[in-house]
């Protein structure tokens, strides 16, 4: 027993120990916006690698999801006599959702586990300590551009995800069950807010694209720099990742919807 | 040799330096002095911090106590920028290389200039070429890191570290790994860039013919403290029995072959089975009583598990 309440402490130390090193590692990365503004060049080269290289995944996903979501909407709305809904129905439920939440976990797995096993690799092999020698500070010049393109990348990505998204609904339901084409953009179109949908989701995705950017950099970071060290890490990011964006797509969504 | 004074000639000078990892001491309350314009060695097994001792020297790490001192600045209370303005002439060779993986020899030697400097491309092409020249590695511009053989990375790492024209080079462990051919290549570059460049240099090695022949100076470390310093031919006729040790290579003495443990022929009894007792009767029988012996002695030099160290910054782990 006496071990027990030792170890939870003791974990709860550590914990709290991590979460200090990775606010300080997140200001010093913040800071690096100075370098990232003089070289523009470091942040494109990575807005291609974490962005545009999850484009085809985000739009794959994006394009079934749909789809599924249109199959299963039919179902249930049939029975009520309501097909009509369908494009309402599969419109909200991606971008107030499934577009921000389901991206962010498929950036965390794509881009985030490449981001955390890419700069461990660099730590294992010295590369950090190298650029801190010739006088050049590693979160500035290698975490910050990568940081910037991972936050400006996932909003795009969820808008995507739930275009393609929107589109495959309307594979399945109008191409595919008969719902009538005219109701399908015309309920989509009146009954989406603005604001209470789009607005709401995309800030979703930029919360998300922020912390799923910033735990993989920092696993990065903070990995034990040996071939063991890096895989924890990488298998760090994905799991505190998603925790992370379904805790917080909780406290969002309440905050946005809810009356709690 | 009293090393309180500082002399006028030092380029580094460390005072009374202590760190730990953990619980395990790597220095303590060590003074030394690296003379400007010559080569200095430290040697030591492994373990031993060599390695610890060149990252407190360019400011990566902290020390628990005392002070390092390097051309007249204290490398602990300078603020980040003026560390990072001393770094700019401390080049230092990394055991891996630590060259950028993601970009070509060219580029890497061309990083510190393009990082620091203001140069034109053009300007930078032509020194890029003359360090990559004076490495022997003009011709293999456009391979990529992993590309290259260990020795050849190691020598666009030096041309890279040579490329601010620094006052002086860390190397850490710059012999480790290599074959002959690329080993005597490096040590003549070591020599000839020392003397040609006016550089100071700190070779941190245990490989000891290859560093005792280029060396103006020697350091030996064990267990945190300085046990032989001099000229190599000092060295070589030292007293401590431990130096004698090191430097030949001989596989028991002050430092034992044995990593502690408890008695060998109890140990194998301690398993029931009888084939175990059988074996045990037999070793018993054959082996030799010094062997046996040592194991249980204390094992001074011998390396443990390394923990935590106290990085730079308050986020960071090292390990």
């Amino acid at each position: 027993m006496l071990h027990f309440i030792q170890q939870l402490g003791s974990s709860t130390r550590t914990g709290f120990a991590k979460l200090g090193r990775a606010t300080y590692f997140l200001g010093h990365t913040l800071t690096g916006i100075v370098d990232v503004a003089k070289r523009p060049r470091l942040l494109l080269n990575q807005l291609h690698s974490v962005g545009v290289l999850t484009f085809l995944i985000i739009t794959i996903s994006g394009l079934f999801v749909g789809m599924v979501l249109g199959l299963q909407g039919y179902n249930i709305l049939s029975d009520f006599g309501s097909e009509e809904a369908l494009g309402i129905m599969v419109a909200a439920s991606l971008v107030r959702e499934l577009g921000p939440v389901v991206t962010a976990l498929l950036f965390a797995g794509r881009a985030g586990s490449a981001l955390t096993a890419e700069i461990g690799l660099m730590k294992a092999t010295e590369q950090l300590s190298g650029m801190e020698m010739m006088a050049v500070d590693p979160v500035n010049r290698i975490i910050s551009p990568r940081f910037f393109a991972g936050f400006l990348s996932m909003p795009l990505l969820a808008a995507l995800f739930s275009m393609v998204g929107i589109l495959g609904g309307h594979i399945v339901g109008v191409g595919l069950l008969g719902v009538d084409d005219g109701s399908y953009w015309s309920q989509m179109q009146a009954n989406l807010d603005f604001y209470d949908d789009i607005v709401n989701g995309v800030i979703k995705s930029i919360v998300f694209g922020f912390v799923t950017t910033w735990i993989a950099l920092f696993e990065g970071y903070d990995s034990v720099p040996t071939a063991e060290g890096v895989s924890r890490a990488t298998t760090r990011t994905v799991v505190n990742s998603a925790f992370a964006i379904l805790g917080l797509d909780f406290i969002l969504t309440a905050m946005m919807f809810g009356d709690i | 040799m009293d090393n309180s004074d500082i002399s006028a000639d030092s380029l580094i000078s460390v005072r009374n330096l202590s760190f730990s990892r953990g619980n395990r001491k790597i220095f303590d309350d060590i003074s030394l002095d690296i003379a400007r314009g010559k080569i200095t060695a430290i040697m030591g097994p492994s373990g031993t911090g060599k390695t610890t001792l060149l990252k407190l020297i360019g400011g990566q790490l902290f020390p628990e106590q005392g002070s390092i001192v390097v051309d007249g600045l204290d490398v602990h209370q300078l603020r980040r920028k003026e560390l990072f303005n001393l770094r700019k002439r401390i080049g230092m060779l990394f055991q891996s290389g630590a060259l950028l993986t993601d970009i070509n020899v060219y580029d890497n030697v061309a990083f510190p200039l393009r990082e620091h400097t203001h140069l034109t491309e053009s300007m930078i092409r032509t020194l890029v070429l003359m360090k990559l020249q004076a490495v022997g590695l003009r011709g293999a511009r456009n391979l990529m890191p992993n590309e290259l053989s260990g020795g050849m990375a190691r020598r666009v790492a030096l041309a890279r570290a040579i490329a601010l024209d620094p006052m002086m080079i860390l190397y850490d462990e710059p012999f480790t790994g290599q074959d002959p051919i690329s080993m005597g290549a490096l040590v003549h570059l070591i020599k000839s860039l020392n003397t040609t460049l006016g550089l100071t240099s700190i070779i941190v090695s245990h490989d000891v013919a290859e560093t005792s022949a280029i060396a103006d100076y020697v350091y030996v470390i064990s267990d945190g403290k300085i046990a032989g310093q001099g000229t190599p031919k000092e060295i070589e006729v030292s007293e401590s029995a431990w130096v004698q040790q090191f430097m030949k290579g001989d596989p028991d003495g002050p430092v034992h072959f044995h990593y502690p443990a408890p008695n060998y022929i109890e140990d194998l009894l301690v398993s029931s089975q009888p084939t175990a007792r059988i074996a045990a009767k037999q070793e018993a029988i054959k082996t030799d009583e010094s062997l046996n012996t040592s194991g249980l002695k204390n094992a001074k030099g011998l390396k443990k598990t390394p923990s935590r160290k106290h990085g730079r910054s308050r986020y960071r782990r090292e390990d």
